[in-house]
């Protein structure tokens, strides 16, 4: 037994042929470690869900290789059977009951026990007696999530899972997540959500232009980030003093009318040098914005900055 | 597994496969209760007499005024077996490219089935609503025998024209479950299977009276079904190896090539 859950290299899709196609993924290598919860996040059709179809086997690759929970998944069904997968848009014939046609998959895994999906769908309040074709969006995907994790698969695999969900079953859901990994389970998790991904994640990867930007511990990103700060003085003060700061960017020092003056800028990393800085001078307030996950994101997702974040900002 | 999906596949579509039964037993019904009337019109049949040699070979109406004539040009010469063959495409399609491009498949996919298992029992789930259609249309037919005053034909000859025109539904099912699971395109699949369609009927009924076509009847599967008069002579075991034939590589090749392509995300 391996303790890697998925692990790909040099991992390249391209669709359609040599004149009309479009690549997808242009030499991925992730590794998500087993038991762990990996946020995979990304702009729309930067590659996520085509990485995902890959590691499920729906479709082939280009190029470089694929390892789930140590097999190869090409035409590896009994691999699939150890997997839970979701996808965003949960798709399934709505001709048929919720109960129906989770025992149907159950069948196909050999076997769910009933009272296991009764207990799942009692917690996310999904009536399985209805037709799935009179189910509203969010119900139907309670149905995909009850799928995914009735069999306590060792991979989850999720797609932009909670899409459709309401803020409470969102909420549902993170504990789901929180559950399958103390019990041990792997969840490779693809989501636009930060709050999900705050709450679950350990380590994300960003994917932009189908190649990874980055992996990064999620702590660590925060503590890296940049913030706003603002700093009121009760006199006037040069610009320049803070300007030859390091990790201090977009500077601007505006004078009130009063003889008092305030300071913007962008701090990144420590506030030490910025603080001692500040210390010279009587300071009257002080405020440093906590960074928001989000906007995090929104950095690598528009200029595909490397390493930790601390490319430059763009104002 | 295979079996769960064989189930499934037939549970799900049970109404439809049951609709289009009863639809064609229906057609055939009352196509064969017209016999009497129909048949036994003398200045009917001397008015069809009267039409081009070419015109009635095209139209199976070279004897019109025998059950077995009647029964070969109009029962099972034209709208029972195109019936049939409009309801084996759409099920042909519907079983990989249909489910394909509504985007269901995916999920099916993730299972631990293997492709070549899951395509195989939804290919032999059409062909068994083909069956299903096969024994309902028979039994009808042969219940109503006495009263529609067709006994000449012999129950052993009715079965034999059924069985083949079984094996001539599970011949356009398995060219248009083959295109669409190759392809994963519902429109190809359909498109192809029309064709074919109405391609093999011209191939035995029109084409042919063109002077030096007429070899292009041997190879339609519509002569394969309806030559050599089934209804007098009973089974043509050559046109069913050639019936049964077609389907298998049909579906082989479209089996095969759903096995190793990418699965399309759906619309």
């Amino acid at each position: 037994m391996t303790d890697i859950a998925v692990e790909t290299a040099g991992l390249a899709k391209r669709y359609g042929n040599a004149r009309t196609g479009k690549t997808a993924l242009v030499g991925l290598d992730l590794t998500v470690e087993r038991g762990e919860v990996f946020g995979f996040l990304g702009p729309n059709g930067a590659g996520k869900t085509t990485t995902i179809r890959l590691l499920l086997d729906l479709i082939r690759p280009t190029s470089g290789t694929v390892r789930v929970l140590g097999a190869d998944p090409r035409d590896n069904a009994q691999l699939r059977g150890r997997i839970g997968y979701l996808a965003g848009d949960f798709r399934i014939d709505g001709r048929q009951t919720g109960r129906e046609a989770l025992t149907y998959l159950g069948d196909l895994r050999g076997g769910v026990p009933a009272a296991r999906t009764a207990e799942l769908a009692e917690r996310l309040d999904l009536d399985l007696t209805r037709r799935i074709s009179t189910l509203s969006k969010g119900n139907r995907q309670k149905v995909g999530v009850v799928q995914a994790f009735m069999h306590a698969p060792e991979l989850l695999i999720l797609d932009e899972p909670t899409s459709g969900l309401d803020p409470f079953l969102q909420q549902r859901f993170v504990e789901l997540v929180q559950e399958a990994s103390a019990n041990g389970q792997t969840v490779f998790l693809s989501s636009h959500v930060m709050s999900e991904v705050q709450q679950t994640c350990r380590r994300v990867g960003v994917i932009r232009d189908g190649e990874l930007v980055t992996v990064a511990d999620v702590e660590q990103l925060r503590q890296s980030a940049h913030r706003k700060v603002e700093i009121a003085f009760a006199e006037r003060v040069g610009a320049e003093v803070f300007e030859a700061l390091p990790g201090l960017q977009n500077t601007v020092v505006t004078d009130t009318p009063d003889g008092a003056s305030v300071l913007r800028a962008i701090l990144t990393g420590s506030p030490d040098a910025l603080l001692k800085a500040a210390a010279r001078f009587e300071v009257t307030s002080l405020l440093a914005e906590e960074p928001e996950l989000e906007e995090i994101f929104f950095t690598f997702y528009e200029h595909g900055s490397t390493g930790n974040g601390s490319k430059e900002f763009a104002a | 597994m295979s079996s769960t999906v064989f189930r499934k596949h037939l549970t799900d579509n049970r109404r439809g496969f049951l609709g289009w039964a009863l639809a064609i037993t229906a057609v055939a019904a009352m196509y064969s209760s017209m016999w009497p009337v129909l048949g036994r019109n003398s200045s009917l049949s001397s008015a069809i007499n009267s039409f081009p040699t070419a015109m009635r070979d095209a139209f199976h109406l070279q004897d019109y005024g025998t059950a077995a004539g009647y029964f070969g040009s109009t029962v099972f010469g034209l709208l029972v077996p195109i019936l049939l063959a409009v309801f084996a495409v759409a099920a042909g399609t519907k079983s990989i490219a249909g489910d394909e491009e509504a985007g269901t498949l995916d999920l099916v996919l993730a299972h631990p089935v293997r492709r070549v298992r899951l395509a195989a029992a939804r290919w032999l789930a059409v062909l068994a609503a083909i069956v299903l259609v096969g024994v309902v249309l028979l039994l009808v037919e042969l219940a109503i025998r006495v009263p529609a005053e067709f006994t000449t034909i012999s129950t052993a000859n009715l079965a034999a024209m059924t069985f083949q025109l079984v094996l001539f539904g599970c011949c356009f099912a398995s060219i248009a479950f083959g295109i669409g699971a190759y392809t994963g395109r519902r429109l190809y699949a359909v498109v192809g299977g029309a064709y074919a369609t109405v391609a093999s009927y011209l191939c035995d009924s029109f084409l042919p009276q063109i002077n030096g076509l007429h070899w292009v009847q041997a190879i339609s599967p519509f002569s394969w079904y309806l030559g050599g008069d089934p209804l007098r002579n009973g089974i043509q075991w050559t046109h069913c190896a050639l019936l049964a034939g077609l389907s298998l590589c049909c579906a082989a090749v479209g089996i095969r090539g759903f096995d190793r392509r990418d699965v399309a995300q759906g619309g």
